[in-house]
This record gives structure tokens, C-alpha cells and sequence, in this order.
């Protein structure tokens, strides 16, 4: 009995496949367009964060090209779905730099796909302008040609509330603070580091825990929180946690003067229908852009995204995309140049404006800015802190489930 | 104390849903010994299904079971049809645990496709209502969903003792051959209780969305607390699944208050896994010969 | 060992050499670096699964703690020149072979479908555990192995590549191994009637834990390489289903029990994965596409694309025999 021919067939098959494919590879063009990588989570978990980056990408590059483009050349974005996983992540970048020869590439969503991605844009000598890794497994790697396109790291994105409480006369401050936070390194990691500057100025850690990433009953936890009578709530969170937490704590009818929480309220559509409208009044969080913010290039961009995607709300990492977008055009503008290590080299000196505010970063790609404190204040979404971005004044303590 | 004890009182609570979703898949694999590893995404789909319903028609979901069982009952019988029926052989066991696994994938592709990976929450006016009995809180809707389950389950166990169809069911676990020769068409059985199987959780599934905000990617968490959950009841005994489905719940709210949430679910799989060293069979499960 | 069964792993091995140096680009080196993978894990899954007739879903379950054990060790430890991460592969394996014991000896004591669910509940506490031991695996933030410079930029990918050609190697020798020793008749005799084997006085429980020591001992392997190659790690990605699924569809597309099965399984879906992913990606019509070829796969060709071949050869051959034997003068 023999399969030998049945196994070389098998093999050549598959080679003749890949020798096809390969034989599709091309070589960098210093005159066409400006070819530009990259990988984006279009199924799998992160889908709906890696479509909206895939419409600020795209608006950006639309928006670019209708003006002649980025040094008279347009641009063609070479976006390849990395199905939320890391290891298809690096593929798809493998095969951007030595496949399709791009000139550039951008950022995935997401710190986790980000990190590696990285590493073979930095192997390769490319720029890496990614808007969605801010992680600190991202800046772990010290790379230096890593640019994060939003005003702080993730991890310092909650002590502005820090910051903000601090600036309360002493009288008005908590004097206790509950911390449950999701396990995700986007959640827990940001109240932590709340909870260590507000622990040695005097608010005390009456309660602190992490609960895992498919907790779907935050019930026994907020139990617990609430037998501890604290003042202020701040819990690192991601949206599904953070409706949770709001929904037990009213049924549980406990309502601490300071609600806190890193994601779930900044949304300015799903929060009130997710837990009740009558229930968000007073309730802080934090994020990166705003629609209203006073940035550059910001109305217009809301105002291209309505015209291109229609009236809904717009996620923040749309944002994120398109100010990647911007740098690119900056660089260009101020260097005439997009060769990679120009744009590495540039970038990291001086401030750059983007939709996110005014960006710059340290040598391993820390953005060294703060992000937006923003309350909700009779049902609808502001920021409030710092004051040169406020647009209403923040209110204190927070009122009673169901009113305003 | 306290604490514990309320606790206690939410872990019944959600594992009377438990033992509903359970029971369909406990139930199926004592009749055709086929483990319906999609019945997780079922359950999702459900809730996707009385979400749908209750955004767009404004049916309360506990209403809504009414309109979700009958229609997952028939989505049941054209899965056990379609996919099961056809695995003929030795293999059909296994292959049963992956072509279902491979339908949970579909299901989940199909709802994110439709739906999005956005959260949702079913959440009809009184998702908030709480009593307090005795000093513990218990909430509406927990309570509502465990004694819809624990009706349905009762009406479950009377279907299979007391009707001639809960008849040939029984007597096709115990002894397909024997069954046939005495006239029962054990494929029509085989199909009406995957039907039957899938109906029941359907019915949880309903009510699920408004307890627990949930995904397409929902399913995975959900069919791994399902299957450890028939495994410690005993594969085939639906005593045995409700018991299980009281331990997981109240174990894992318990940890969840007196020790860290981290470790909730951790702790049952232990709890599973040092039960099955002394009792491989389950609780009430039956030894198997291998397959 | 037949001459021409002899031949065909010469064929094999000197394809899958000269392979990234007939074709260098790093992207295609990637690729081939992921096919060796997936053939590795879907080949160590048939080393059991295939030949003990249990099936076992908690193979990614090791292919993590291969992972994890690979980071945590290479956070205190130096790479050196870039290979140390390699040369300790066998430790690793053996390491997290041994730790597997005492659960598959809990586990082995169920039957069938039990077992399957067992090994599938271990894949959730595996990842459980990576979420809740902080201080050794940062849960959910996840864990960075050093980048190795020494690998050059074009070439980088290679050292990789051998090392996971090496382990499917090693993976495929097992398994051959197994198919023409005691252990084999062995696991055959479990996997037909267990009751009966025990019976005649076969250390059934002793050939099962040895087949799942050796099955483990592989994925735990390939998982280490992995995380490696990526030098970045977490509980999700370490330990996903998708990662299993992948590798038992390969192995009942290539013939489950064959030795070079999971091999032809790998090299079909791999590349056909890749381009799927250029065509048809860019929604969830990915995850749709990937669990229909799944079913069809299942429901069609239950036994594989090499024995459902074989026996077409054997039939065309029979065939051409008998047409022989009725042209002949009686």
C-alpha cells in the first residue's frame, strides 16, 4: 500500500499554492501611492473597537486625499482583519513589510496585539504610530519608534480624578474609597494607580478587589463594597462590568457621594440605556476625546464622520485612528520626508496637534499629557476637568439614585 | 454571616437557571449520548431573540419565553436533523462534540454579524426592583427566572414520567434496542427531546439578558459552567444536574464574598474535579464502558 | 520500516529544509512557521486522541503552560545568544508532562465523553490560573519574553522555523514509534474494548498515561516556541480554543490514527486559513466560513482526506486487478 504519490501530490499543492501567492510579492514604488499597513481586529473579541478604528483610518485617508494627498502622492491604506489574535496580528505585519512592501504602517486595537506588532515594525526600522496601545506591555519593550496617539498612557488615564478630588477643599473630599476593579490590563492597573495617589493624602482603602474578565454577576462584589459604607466607589472597568457595578449598587440602594469608574459612563449613547437613564446624574469617568473637545482638526473631523457615517455617537477610537493619520501628515508637511526614521526622529521632539489635543511623547512612546475627567450632569455627558478643557463645572457630591 | 447567607440565597437564585439550561443538555445525552456543546450559543441566541422582542416589540422577556421556546424547539429539531442525525458510525459520539462545537462557532458568527460584540442587556422597568425578605435582599427578576426554571422543571420531570412520550424517552435511555422492538421510533424520540433539550434552555436564555449583560462571545463561559455542571450531576440524570447547579452556585458566591471573586469559578472546577477522584460516574451518573 | 515508507520522510524532511531557503521572505517563513506548529499540535493530538480513542480537549491547555512556563523562566534567566529559549525545550516539556500526571490520572479514571469534558474544564482552569496568579504570570496584563538580536532581520524568522520542524519531527517518531511497538497493540486493544483489555492483563491505565506523558510532553513543545516568537503573552491568547479546534479539524481532515495525517491537515488549512483571511476576511464571515468547513469536513469525511484516498486507491487498484485477472486466458 502506498500514499506516497497521494503525499507529494498533497505537498505540491500546497506549494504551488504558496509559490502563487508569493509570487504576487512586489517591490516599494517611491512615486505611486503611499502605502500604509494595517492590521485591524475586524471579527473576534475587539470587532467592534477594530471597525471603528477602520472608519477613522479610512475618513482620514478620504479626507487626505481629496487634498492632494501627503506630498502630492495619495494615500492607499492596506488593511488586512487580524481576528483579535496576536499571533495573526504579527503575520499580517510580517506580511505588510516583506509582502506588500508598504511604506508604513500603523497601530492595531488593542494593547495585546499591539506589543508584538511592535516588535517586528521596530525589527523592520518602521514607525509604529498605533492608537489604541497603551498598555504598559507596549512601552515594556522600550522601543523607540512607538508613538501612542492619545494625550496619557492607560495606565495614568484615571489620576486626573485623582487629581480632581485633590483639588477639592478638604471638607468636600471622601474619606473613604472602595476600589473593585475588572481583570483586564485596561481596568484594574488604572485604579491602582488612583488608589496610590489617593491613599497617601489621606482617603482611606476601605475595599479592594479584583474579579475576572467573564464576571457577569457583580452582585456578591458590590455586596460587599457596600457593607463598607465608602465614600467614593472607583473602580477600574471595562463597559459590561461598569453597568453592572452601577445596576447593583441601586438595587442594592447604596449610593456613595463619588462614582468613579474608568470605562461604561464615558459612553456617551449605551450608559443611560444600559442602567437606567434617572440613574446616571453625578457618576465621573474618563477618556481620551470628547466631540466637543476645542482640538485640532475636531470639528471638522465630527463633522467629515457625520457626513461619511451618519449621526450616531462617535467612538473614541475613531479618533484615535484619525489623529495617526494627522502626525503622518505633520511630519510630512514639516520634513517633506516619510521615510521611517524621519518620522521617528521628528516625532519625538516638540508637541504635535491632533483631534486627541496636543501630543508628545517620551523616548519609549509614552504620550506625556492628561486625559479628560467627564461627569454626567442632568443625563448628558461633560468634561470637566481640567479646567482648560471643561466645558461645565463638575458636581459634587453625587445625588441620589434617580435624580438629577 | 450575613454576608454568606446572602449569598448563599443569590447562588440558589442563579443556580436554579443553571439547572434549567443544564437539564436540556443532560437530558439529550442520556437519550442519544451526544453532548450538544452549542448549547451555550443556544442560550445566547435566545437572548438575543426576547433582547430583539423586547427593543423592537416591547414584549417583556419573561413574556417572551412564550414565543422563544417554541421557536428554539423548532431550531432544535432542525440542528438534531441536519447535524446530529447524519454522524453515523463508531465516531459519531465525538464527532457529535465537534460538529456541535463547530455549530456554537457558527452561532456566534452569525450574532456578531447581526449584533455586534456590543454588550446588551435586556432591561424591561422593573430590572432594578429588589425586596428585602428578612433582611436580605433578593431581586425581582432572580427570583422570577428561578421559579420560572423550577417550574419548567417540574413540568420537565412530569413530561417524562407521566406521558407516553416521557415513556418511550425513558425507555430509549435505558435500552434503545429493546425500545425499538417494542414499536418506539426512537429517531422521532431522539429528535423531539434535542428539541425538547434546546427548548429549555432557550426558555432560560429568555430570561438570562435581563440578570446578565452578555455578547455573542457569552456562550464560551456559559457552556463550560454547563458542561462541568452535568459532568459532577452525572451525564443523562437531571437530579443530578439541578444538585450540580445548586453547588456551582452557591460555591462560586460564596467565594466570590468571602474570598476573592478571582477565584470563584476556579473553586467548582476543584470542587469537580476532587469529586470525580472518589466518583468518576458523578452524583447520580451511571458507569460508563468506554467508548 | 518500509523502503518506501523511508522515503517519504527523507522526501518530507528535505522539502521542509530547504524550504525557507528556496523561499526567504520573512512573511512566507512565517507562514511556514505556523503550518509547523499546527502540524506539531495536530500530530501530538492524534498521538492520543488518535490512538487511545479518548478525545481530549484540553490540549491548548498544555500548549499554555508551555508558554507561560517558557516566559516566566526567561524573565529571570538570559537568552544568551538568542537559542537558550530553544535548547530548553525538553525541560520545559518534560517539566509540564510531569505536572499533567496526577490530573490525567483523575481524569483517565472516566470514560469517553466524561473525559472529554474533564480535559475540556482543565483548559478553563488553565486559564483561570494564568488570570489569578499575578505575581508569576501578571494575569491579564500578560507577560514579555525577551527579543533576541542575534537572529538578524531576514533570517529572523528561521531559527523558529527549525524549531518547530524539529519538534514535529520529534512528534512524528513518537508516533511512528508508537504505531510499531507493544505501546501501540496496546493503546489499540484499550481503544477497542478497554474492559476486555484490562482483562487480559494489559496495563491499560500505565499505556494510557504514557501515550498522554508523550502528547503533553510535544504540545507543551510547540506552545514554548510560540510565545518566543511572539515575545509577548496572555491568558487569552495563550490558551484559545480556536488554537485546538484548529488542530483536531486538521487531523480529522489529513485521517485521524494515520501518522501523516495531521501533517496533510496542517498543510491544507494553514495556507488555505491565510488566504481565506485575504478574501474573505474583514468580518465575522471569517468565524462563519471557519465552522462551516468544519462541519463539512465532520459530516463528509469523518475519516480524513488520506484514508478516505487510500481506499479509493485500493478500490481503483482492486479494480484494475480484477479487470487483469478477467482479461487473462483461464
Amino acid at each position: 500500500m502506498t500514499t506516497t504519490p497521494i503525499r507529494l501530490a498533497a505537498a505540491a499543492v500546497a506549494l504551488a499554492a504558496l509559490a502563487a501567492v508569493a509570487g504576487q510579492a512586489q517591490a516599494r514604488n517611491t512615486a505611486g501611492p503611499i502605502k500604509i499597513g494595517i492590521s485591524l481586529s475586524l471579527s473576534g473579541d475587539f470587532s467592534d473597537s477594530g471597525k471603528a478604528a477602520e472608519r477613522g483610518y479610512k475618513l482620514w485617508a478620504s479626507t487626505v486625499n481629496a487634498h492632494g494627498g501627503v506630498l502630492g502622492r495619495q494615500v492607499q491604506l492596506v488593511i488586512q482583519d487580524d481576528t483579535s489574535s496576536p499571533t495573526q496580528a504579527q503575520t499580517n505585519y510580517q506580511t505588510f513589510i516583506t509582502k506588500d512592501k508598504v511604506d508604513l504602517v500603523f497601530g492595531p486595537f488593542s494593547t495585546l496585539l499591539s506589543a508584538p506588532s511592535a516588535a517586528v515594525a521596530n525589527r523592520y526600522g518602521y514607525a509604529f504610530i498605533e492608537p489604541a496601545g497603551g498598555g504598559p506591555a507596549v512601552f515594556q519593550e522600550k522601543l523607540h519608534n512607538v508613538f501612542f496617539t492619545q494625550p496619557a498612557p492607560v495606565l495614568q488615564s484615571g489620576d486626573v480624578f485623582a487629581k480632581f478630588l485633590l483639588s477639592l477643599p478638604a471638607s468636600e473630599r471622601p474619606k473613604t474609597a472602595a476600589y473593585p476593579s475588572l481583570d483586564d490590563p485596561f481596568s484594574s492597573p488604572i485604579a491602582d494607580h488612583v488608589r496610590s495617589i489617593l491613599s497617601g493624602k489621606g482617603i482611606k482603602t476601605v475595599y479592594k478587589s479584583i474579579y475576572p474578565s467573564e464576571t457577569t454577576d457583580m452582585g456578591p462584589v458590590i455586596q460587599k463594597v457596600a457593607s463598607t459604607h465608602a465614600d467614593a466607589v472607583i473602580g477600574g472597568t471595562q463597559n459590561g462590568d461598569a453597568y453592572a457595578q452601577v445596576k447593583a449598587m441601586v438595587q442594592q440602594k447604596f449610593s456613595p457621594k463619588f462614582v468613579f469608574l474608568t470605562n461604561g459612563p464615558n459612553d456617551p449613547a449605551e450608559f443611560p440605556s444600559k442602567v437606567g437613564a434617572k440613574n446616571v446624574n453625578g457618576i465621573f469617568s474618563t477618556g481620551d476625546w470628547f466631540p466637543q473637545e476645542h482640538s485640532f482638526g475636531n470639528a471638522a473631523f465630527v463633522k467629515a464622520y457625520a457626513k461619511a457615517y451618519g449621526k450616531g455617537a462617535i467612538d473614541p477610537t475613531s479618533a484615535e485612528a484619525y489623529a495617526a493619520g494627522q502626525l503622518l501628515q505633520a511630519v510630512a508637511s514639516k520634513t517633506k520626508s516619510i521615510d521611517n526614521k524621519t518620522i521617528i526622529d521628528t516625532l519625538h521632539k516638540g508637541t504635535w496637534k491632533t483631534v486627541e489635543g496636543n501630543l508628545r511623547w517620551n523616548s519609549i512612546g509614552e504620550p506625556q499629557g492628561s486625559d479628560l475627567l467627564v461627569e454626567w450632569i442632568n443625563g448628558k455627558l461633560y468634561p470637566v476637568y481640567p479646567a482648560s478643557v471643561a466645558l461645565h463645572k463638575p458636581v459634587v457630591p453625587k445625588p441620589a439614585w434617580g435624580s438629577k | 454571616m450575613h454576608n454568606v447567607v446572602q449569598a448563599v440565597i443569590l447562588g440558589v437564585l442563579i443556580g436554579g437557571v443553571y439547572a434549567l439550561m443544564a437539564s436540556g443538555l443532560t437530558l439529550v445525552f442520556g437519550i442519544m449520548r451526544v453532548i450538544n456543546v452549542a448549547q451555550g450559543a443556544l442560550v445566547i441566541l435566545a437572548a438575543y431573540l426576547s433582547y430583539a422582542l423586547f427593543s423592537h416589540l416591547h414584549v417583556d422577556p419573561f413574556l417572551s419565553v412564550l414565543v422563544v421556546t417554541p421557536v428554539m424547539f423548532v431550531l432544535g429539531v432542525l440542528v438534531q436533523l441536519v447535524f446530529v442525525r447524519s454522524l453515523r458510525g463508531r465516531d459519531s459520539e465525538e464527532l457529535s462534540l465537534l460538529v456541535t462545537w463547530a455549530l456554537a462557532l457558527g452561532i456566534e458568527g452569525v450574532l456578531s454579524l447581526v449584533f455586534k460584540t456590543t454588550y446588551r442587556a435586556t432591561l424591561p422597568s422593573y430590572a432594578d426592583k429588589t425586596w428585602t425578605v428578612l433582611g436580605y435582599q433578593v431581586e425581582f427578576v432572580r427570583l422570577m427566572a428561578f421559579i420560572l426554571s423550577g417550574v419548567l422543571l417540574v413540568l420537565l420531570s412530569l413530561l417524562l414520567t407521566r406521558t407516553k412520550f416521557g415513556r418511550a424517552v425513558r425507555a430509549t435511555v435505558q435500552n434503545p434496542t429493546a425500545a425499538t422492538l417494542l414499536g418506539v421510533d426512537a429517531n422521532r424520540v431522539q429528535t423531539l427531546s434535542f428539541g425538547l433539550g434546546v427548548s429549555m434552555a432557550a426558555a432560560a436564555g429568555a430570561v438570562y439578558g435581563v440578570i446578565y449583560p452578555f455578547n455573542p462571545g457569552s456562550h464560551y463561559d456559559l457552556i463550560s459552567r454547563l458542561l462541568s455542571i452535568v459532568v459532577l450531576g452525572g451525564l443523562g440524570s437531571l437530579g443530578g444536574a439541578v444538585i450540580a447547579a445548586l453547588v456551582m452556585g452557591v460555591t462560586e458566591a460564596v467565594v466570590a464574598v468571602e474570598w476573592k471573586p478571582t477565584w470563584a469559578s476556579f473553586t467548582y472546577f476543584v470542587v469537580l474535579i476532587a469529586f470525580l477522584i472518589v466518583r468518576p460516574q458523578g452524583i447520580f451518573g451511571v458507569k460508563e464502558r468506554a467508548l | 520500516m518500509t523502503s518506501a515508507g523511508l522515503a517519504r520522510a527523507a522526501a518530507f524532511l528535505a522539502v521542509g529544509i530547504a524550504f525557507p531557503f528556496v523561499f526567504p521572505a520573512a512573511w512566507l517563513v512565517n507562514i511556514g512557521v505556523l503550518t509547523l506548529m499546527y502540524a506539531a499540535l495536530a500530530t501530538s493530538w492524534n498521538l492520543f486522541s488518535g490512538y487511545t480513542g479518548y478525545v481530549t480537549l484540553g490540549q491548548v491547555a498544555f500548549f499554555g503552560l508551555g508558554a507561560y512556563t517558557e516566559a516566566i523562566v526567561f524573565e529571570h534567566v538570559a537568552i544568551g545568544s538568542g537559542y537558550n529559549p530553544f535548547y530548553v525545550l525538553p525541560l520545559i516539556g518534560t517539566g509540564v508532562a510531569l505536572a499533567s500526571l496526577p490530573v490525567a490520572w483523575i481524569a483517565l479514571r472516566t470514560r469517553a465523553m466524561t473525559f472529554a469534558i474533564v480535559t475540556l474544564t482543565l483548559l478553563f482552569i488553565v486559564q483561570q490560573l494564568a488570570f489569578n496568579l499575578h505575581s508569576v504570570t501578571h494575569g491579564s496584563s500578560g507577560l514579555m519574553l525577551p527579543t533576541p538580536t542575534t537572529f538578524g532581520v531576514d533570517t529572523y524568522d528561521q531559527p523558529f522555523y527549525f524549531a518547530m520542524l524539529g519538534i514535529l519531527c520529534v512528534a512524528l517518531l513518537l508516533c511512528f514509534g508508537i504505531l510499531r511497538s507493544k505501546l501501540g497493540l496496546m493503546l489499540l486493544a484499550v481503544r477497542e474494548d478497554e474492559e476486555k483489555a484490562r482483562g487480559l492483563g494489559i496495563r491499560v491505565t500505565g499505556a494510557k498515561l504514557t501515550a498522554w506523558w508523550l502528547h503533553v510532553f510535544v504540545t507543551a513543545m510547540v506552545g514554548a516556541v510560540w510565545a518566543y516568537y511572539l515575545t509577548f503573552i496572555y491568558p487569552e491568547s495563550s490558551v484559545d480554543p480556536l488554537v485546538m479546534i484548529g488542530a483536531v479539524l486538521m487531523t480529522f481532515l489529513g485521517g485521524r490514527g494515520t501518522l501523516w495525517g495531521p501533517v496533510i491537515g496542517a498543510l491544507v488549512l494553514v495556507p488555505a486559513q491565510q488566504y481565506m483571511l485575504i478574501h474573505l476576511g474583514g468580518g465575522e464571515g471569517y468565524l462563519i466560513g471557519y465552522a462551516a468547513v468544519f462541519v463539512v469536513v465532520l459530516l463528509l469525511m469523518p475519516r480524513g482526506i488520506l484514508p478516505s484516498l487510500r481506499d479509493v486507491v485500493l478500490r481503483t487498484r482492486e479494480r484494475r486487478r480484477t479487470r487483469r485477472m478477467e482479461a487473462r486466458p483461464a
